[in-house]
């Protein structure tokens, strides 16, 4: 190759790498292969992770009629990848006829729950309000609505969320404080939200804490699971879709990993093209 | 001292203090079960009380919020003024909500025009926002991801192994990714994140002792 040859491929590959690295081309290419397999679905096959799966075993060998706390605690901008984890799983545990007592540390949780409840009818179908279930709803105070729960719900607040005294509810009589859960759930987007559980539920009363959580939220609660305060992780919309294949209930989740792949796809692609060309003018000498 | 100071500083700080004692002594220490038995009715009414003043501190943000915007209408600052009306339409709408489901007795969760609203406007806005994320992280990953020492070749490779584990393609091209992924967030990356959050907890504890000693002010948001 001579030098003037060499010059005009220089050339072209700085071009190339400025086409590549222009934002709208990435960004254009990321909505148009997000919304592909919404309307055309690939239906890739997906596997069940080990964590998935220990989460799974642990509702299943739950006794029947356990009583469970699970505290909704999403914002509308995580509901995506929460909501297919707490649909799936409240099927799994009504399933096995556990009672789940529902409150919320966040503003956002108890409508999150209302949009959850009125968009998956069938998974409440059957249940009795009070008997199988009940939503304590929104609970102020952060650390300190964990705590005042965790000693006795009837104790720390005087309605549900829709406005039923606690004391009148039979399920509540039966399950008041946080040793008489088998299990405590948590759906957050909020990483306080975990430390508040593991301080004021595990720590003191050895309630299992399972977390579901957002993706970027993993990282963060890895050492609860690796210190043995918390049984396992549900970690984005990929535990939902796997829990979901897992209850036999394809839901919004699944739906949405085809989606998670093109995009995912795409990233790839522009990170290896973008290292080519990194390399390419780097070997080539030249600074950049 | 004069006797404001101590209204002011020296009475808060030691309220704070005894209440830290007593909260850290009740979670920490072992008391047979007659005493604890006593004492938690008082822990109970100590968290009651915490709870009461973080619901009452809702309000007090939600008047700020509401001064803030008016003071910036009053400011006559043209672009801000659309924005801030809206904030205050809606922060009105909600007020109205919350009266109305006083004066009637229906929560304001199954209230059809709170739901509407809040599955119409806020579900959608707050997802987009969260959603535009990925343009920017995606343009991040471009840029970031270059294999430019060995360092940045390990990051490169094992933020590769992570996405492609969190996918069903990843399953595609070798199965091998999903419990690839799982193993170096169970192992390297508690690893490392587990100093992180020991560090927060000595910070914890170093902040108890700091309000107990009378050393930490800021809470009292002033510094003399």
């Amino acid at each position: 190759m001579d030098g003037e040859e060499g010059l005009k491929m220089g050339t072209s590959l700085k071009r190339l790498d400025t086409i590549i690295g222009t934002r709208q081309l990435l960004y254009t290419l990321l909505i148009i292969f997000t919304l592909i397999p919404m309307f055309f679905p690939l239906r890739l096959p997906i596997s069940i992770s080990a964590r998935t799966k220990k989460v799974y075993n642990y509702i299943d060998n739950l006794k029947p009629g356990s009583y469970i706390f699970i505290d909704f605690d999403y914002d509308p901008a995580g509901r995506g990848e929460i909501e297919p984890q707490a649909v799936a799983m409240m099927k799994h545990l009504f399933d096995k006829k556990c009672k789940l007592v529902m409150a919320s540390l966040g503003t956002t949780g108890p409508v999150m729950f209302e949009i959850m409840r009125k968009t998956n009818p069938d998974i409440f179908a059957g249940k009795e309000y009070g008997k199988d279930w009940v939503n304590i709803g929104y609970v102020a105070g952060g650390e300190s609505a964990a705590a005042g729960l965790a000693r006795s719900i009837s104790g720390t607040v005087a309605m549900d969320a829709y406005g039923n005294p606690i004391g009148n509810l039979p399920l509540i009589k039966e399950a008041d404080k946080a040793e008489q859960f088998a299990l405590a759930i948590v759906f957050t987007t909020g990483t306080d939200t975990l430390y508040y559980f593991v301080r004021q539920w595990f720590t003191p009363y050895k309630t299992p804490l399972i977390l579901g959580i957002l993706g970027v939220m993993g990282p963060a609660a890895e050492p609860f699971v690796a210190a043995g305060q918390a049984v396992e992780l549900m970690v984005g919309q990929v535990a939902g879709a796997e829990y979901e294949v897992l209850v036999g209930r394809p839901g919004i989740g699944l739906g949405a990993m085809d989606a998670q792949s093109t995009s995912h796809a795409i990233i790839l692609i522009f990170i290896i093209l973008g290292n080519i060309m990194f390399w390419s003018v780097r070997l080539r000498g030249e600074k950049r | 001292m004069e006797m404001s100071v101590i209204w002011r500083r020296t009475v808060p700080q030691l309220l704070v203090a005894i209440i830290l004692v007593v909260m850290t002594a009740l979670y920490f220490l072992y008391i047979d079960k007659t005493t604890k038995a006593t004492l938690n009715y008082w822990d109970q009414l100590l968290i009651n009380y915490s709870i009461v003043i973080a619901a009452l501190a809702a309000i007090v943000g939600g008047v700020d919020l509401a001064r803030y915007h008016v003071a910036l209408i009053m400011k006559r600052e043209r672009e801000q003024i659309p924005f801030s009306l809206i904030t205050l339409f809606l922060e009105v709408v909600c007020v109205v909500f919350a009266f109305y489901a006083l004066a009637t007795g229906v929560p304001i969760l199954t209230q059809p025009q709170f739901s509407w609203i809040y599955l119409n406007l806020q579900v959608p806005t707050s997802s987009a926002m969260y959603s535009i994320l990925v343009f920017y992280v995606a343009s991040a990953a471009y840029r970031t991801f270059r294999a430019r020492n060995p360092p940045a070749l390990l990051l490169l490779i094992v933020g590769v192994i992570v996405m492609l584990g969190n996918t069903s393609l990843g399953f595609v091209i070798w199965p091998g990714f999903t419990p690839l992924k799982d193993w170096i967030m169970t192992v390297p990356n508690a690893a490392g994140y587990r100093p992180i959050v020991i560090g927060v907890g000595l910070g914890t504890i170093i902040l108890g002792l700091r309000l107990i000693l009378r050393k930490e002010v800021t809470w009292m948001g002033r510094r003399d």
